[in-house]
């Protein structure tokens, strides 16, 4: 059921509806704010203050800050398991307090909160019921997910007895039991080694390849900047950046070329042209990889060659 | 056993009648006036938070959100899912503990219980079904307020509110998942209940012929004793085959089967014990009183508290009558049983061993012709059994005898016939209630009766276990569960509770009786403290004193579910007793549910 805006009385607000009535934007906030407060009503923090977000169909879109700036409690307020102080959180269109809007939105949070006397199966049967799926889709879906996260070994132990990876990957496969549209992911990488990393963000991309809209927050950076089209940085409750992540990390003055195979002489040559042009040289030099490859390579090399030393991979 | 109230035919309860309203009426007038209270509670709240206007847009909306979106889109199969999940969780909770101990105290309870007792099967039957019924109740409150906080401290909550989960299925998924293990622990308390007091009350005797005297008058009928065996022995009469039965003692007899055996080894076959274990169905009539000279009176108060029962004068024409409808031939073709319980009021002591005598008088309601009176004696509190055969003298009016038969002379062509009791000594009482004497319609199986007590048990754990879930929605887990148990104290001393509320009792509200009882104060003494003290304490006695009437009001009263008195003392439950106690139950679930729906959907499951 949705209530109609204009109950509430401002026209800013009617205005958000008639923007949100745009298929394309999934989630929309408007001037949302949220006031942690105590038992007697005294303000204690103001997590949140007057955000205005839009986010369109398709994109994966990050919320980035340090740890109390209000990535989570804007994770909450979209999914109405917060009330907002004052503004409104808007998802498909409808009020982030409707319960109809859950069909279509799959949730991962910060630690998995699952049920740990239910093995992997019997979560999955648990959250697929919760979507009023018949037994035959239901079973049919929960084989999918297992496989498609990996778990297949693991399907009838308890999560009790899961890694934290384990407890992650279940953790997203009871997020994309009803192939939802939005996916909302709190702390995706947080706890996971190198290589589970790479596989969610891996799984992250191929989510929006499917056509699948993500929110997801982050304080990991590299992450964020690896999987996200857009982000928007908080920092104590309020959005100080916003916008996409290729255009914002670009630095528009400096120019980087990465060529292979040149001689000391042709560098030397290279170093007179920039001079001629009057640009600065700010640096020449051999690229490192980063870590996270060095680790990746390792690994994959030493399940390709058990027993070999590490360093001979170079 | 006392019953104050009449049973009334379930549809006469239900629907409005010439007896009142009917419990419908009085349901939907008791939520209209809870809905209108909760709505302007749940507005001043929002209007608090958000300003009137905001708040009062607040309210509408999830008003409108329940009726229009929740209520009917709430899904069987989710709410299946929720009560799995609920009853998976009490299970690896260890909840069968609880089963243990009970069977724990099954398993001593003979040690303690009074085994020379005069209504044994009364007491094994009450130390069961209340042993059942306390240890279903804890572990009801304790399931049923823990299980939602544990869900919301850990978080996994979460992971369910952001499906399409209504509030009133997790509600109900929680209520259903606590009921439906209860039951299945309850149901194994009453099996191991049940072959408890059956073979704790199963003996038998065995009679020596040889020990048997002959019985003067009867050709080859002898008398004895029995050995003596659980406790007790029996007077025994047999004919000359060995053929009898045993005196009625302890609420038993036993059957006397021909001899086995030879010589001095000889033996007669007692059977098994009989009537220990029974469901009688009472035919109950409507009791009026005559005074002393014979007109229509209202019984005299002998000036003991409970006013239940009225008494009559011995030796006067005061009698108390009772008037039986649809009693036909076909029901009973060969007597007429009626069984009574009269409490005896002595004004002296007189014989104290023998009894106090009366008489029982059968009467046509028409034509006033009354059978030869029936001698009996009272003693008290024991049942005194009479089988009116169907052959009788009637008294004419010139004082001579003539022979009736009982359902020509005696009952009309309705079937409407009355028992006239009267107290035969001077100065002497008897006292009686409407349900104190009655024509007994036959025997239902007792297995089934026993039943049906539990079915008693279950629906108070049914409604503690809501007010368990329906507190937990909006508190954390112990003061839910004191919340919980503040509702079954306050239901289960409710009568007291009103008492005290209504200033019946003696001494003052709460504030006023904990002061006498600090400064040691007489109940019946004024306070003293000076006037603006007092007023201070009365006045905040009224405020106290009207929310305990509105609880005790409001909240279930658990002992009109309690029908293990029927069981103890072998009465059967009467199935519209127990259509409506079933109908009050579900009346609480209703009331409930929607209040668990609203507090859990305004609660901010993050925060």
């Amino acid at each position: 059921m949705d209530m109609p805006a204009a109950a509430a009385g401002t026209a800013s607000l009617v205005a958000g509806d008639a923007a949100s009535q745009d298929s394309d934007v999934i989630i929309e906030t408007r001037s949302l704010s949220k006031t942690y407060r105590d038992f007697w009503g005294r303000q204690k923090v103001r997590a949140l203050k007057a955000l205005d977000l839009e986010i369109r169909r398709g994109e994966i879109f990050g919320l980035l800050g340090p740890n109390g700036s209000g990535k989570t409690t804007t994770i909450k307020l979209v999914l109405g398991l917060l009330f907002p102080t004052s503004g409104r959180a808007m998802v498909f269109g409808k009020d982030a307090s409707e319960v109809a809007k859950n069909e279509r939105i799959g949730y991962l949070p910060e630690e998995s909160y699952l049920y740990k006397f239910l093995n992997a199966e019997e979560t999955l049967d648990f959250y697929g019921r919760l979507f009023d799926m018949p037994a035959s889709s239901r079973r049919q879906r929960i084989d999918e997910l297992i496989d498609r996260v990996g778990l297949n070994w693991a399907r009838r132990r308890q999560l009790k007895e899961y890694s934290k990876g384990m407890t992650r990957r279940i953790g997203l496969a009871q997020a994309l039991i009803n192939d939802p549209e939005l996916i909302v992911l709190d702390e995706p990488t947080t706890g996971l080694d190198p290589i589970g990393t790479r596989e969610m963000k891996d799984m992250i991309i191929d989510l929006r390849s499917q056509g699948k809209t993500v929110l997801m927050c982050s304080h990991l950076l590299a992450d964020v900047q690896d999987v996200c089209d857009r982000i928007a940085i908080l920092y104590q409750g309020e959005l100080k950046e916003l916008g996409r992540v290729d255009r914002l990390l670009t630095v528009q003055d400096v120019t980087q070329i990465q060529v292979r195979g040149l001689t000391d002489a042709a560098k030397r040559e290279i170093r007179q042209v920039i001079d001629r042009h009057g640009g600065e040289l700010l640096r020449m030099d051999n690229p490192t990889t980063t870590l996270e490859d060095l680790f990746l390579n390792i690994v994959r090399d030493s399940e390709a060659h058990p027993g070999r030393r590490a360093h001979e991979v170079q | 056993m006392a019953l104050e109230k009449d049973i009334l035919p379930l549809l006469d309860w239900l629907f409005p009648s010439i007896r009142g309203p009917g419990a419908l009426v009085v349901f939907i007038a008791i939520a209209a006036g809870l809905a209108v209270i909760s709505l302007f509670a749940g507005y001043l709240r929002m209007a608090i938070r958000l300003g009137p206007g905001e708040g009062f847009y607040a309210v509408a909306k999830a008003v409108a959100t329940a009726v229009a979106s929740d209520f009917p889109h709430t899904a069987p199969r989710r709410i299946w899912a929720m009560t799995r999940l609920a009853m998976q969780e009490a299970i690896r909770r260890r909840v069968l503990i609880a089963f243990g101990i009970f069977a724990l105290i099954v398993l001593f309870a003979g040690w303690f219980l009074d085994r020379e007792s005069d209504h044994p099967a009364r007491l094994y039957l009450g130390v069961m079904l209340t042993a059942a019924q306390f240890m279903i109740l804890v572990l009801a409150i304790l399931l049923s307020t823990f299980s939602l906080p544990a869900d919301i401290k850990s978080k996994t909550i979460y992971t369910v509110v952001t499906k399409p989960v209504r509030a009133t299925e997790i509600v109900l998924g929680r209520i259903f998942g606590v009921i439906i293990v209860n039951t299945a622990i309850l149901v194994l308390m009453g099996a191991i209940s049940y072959v408890f007091v059956v073979r704790g009350l199963a003996h038998r005797h065995e009679i020596a012929v040889e020990d048997l005297e002959p019985l003067s008058g009867e050709a080859g009928g002898r008398q004895g004793v029995t050995s003596r065996d659980a406790y007790h022995r029996h007077r025994v009469t047999v004919d000359a085959e060995g053929r009898g039965r045993t005196d009625f003692i302890m609420d038993h007899d036993h059957e006397v089967g021909a001899a086995a055996g030879a010589g001095s080894e000889q033996k007669l076959i007692v059977g098994p014990p009989r009537g220990a274990l029974v469901a009688r169905v009472p035919i109950y009539g409507k009791m009026r009183f005559t005074d002393r000279t014979g007109r229509a009176g209202e019984g005299i108060s002998v000036g003991k508290e409970w006013s239940y029962r009225k008494y009559i004068e011995g030796g006067s024409l005061a009698a108390a009558a009772w008037t039986f409808s649809g009693i036909k031939p076909r029901a009973f073709p060969e007597t007429l049983p009626v069984e009574m319980t009269l409490s005896v009021f002595r004004t002296y002591k007189g014989d104290i061993v023998s009894g106090i005598l009366g008489t029982m008088t059968v009467k046509h309601p028409g034509t006033g012709l009354s059978s030869e009176p029936i001698p009996f004696t009272a003693r008290e509190f024991t049942l005194y059994r009479h089988e009116i055969p169907r052959k009788l003298k009637a008294v004419q009016a010139d004082g001579t005898l003539r022979d009736i038969d009982l359902f020509e002379s005696l009952v009309d062509e309705e079937g409407n016939v009355e028992i006239w009791i009267q107290c035969s000594e001077r100065a002497q009482y008897f006292g009686m209630a409407q349900a104190d004497l009655y024509i007994r319609g036959g025997d239902a199986p007792f297995a089934w009766n026993f039943c049906k007590a539990y079915v008693g048990i279950w629906l108070q754990m049914v409604i503690v276990t809501c007010f368990g879930v329906v507190f937990s929605t909006f508190l954390s887990g112990p003061v839910a569960l004191f919340a919980t148990a503040i509702t079954l104290v306050v239901g289960l001393f409710r009568a007291f509770i009103i008492s005290v509320a209504t200033g019946e009792q003696v001494g003052g509200g709460p504030v006023e009786s904990a002061i006498r009882m600090i400064t040691q104060l007489n109940q019946t003494v004024e306070l003293d403290l000076g006037k603006p003290i007092e007023w201070t304490i009365r006045g905040v006695d009224a405020v106290l004193m009207f929310f305990m009437w509105v609880a005790a009001n409001v909240l279930p009263n658990y002992w009109t579910f309690n029908t293990s008195d029927f069981v103890a003392y072998g009465f059967n439950i009467d199935g519209n007793l127990l259509g409506q106690h079933c109908l009050i139950a579900l009346a609480f679930v209703l009331v409930l549910t929607v209040y668990g729906y609203f507090f859990l959907k305004s609660r901010e499951i993050a925060a």
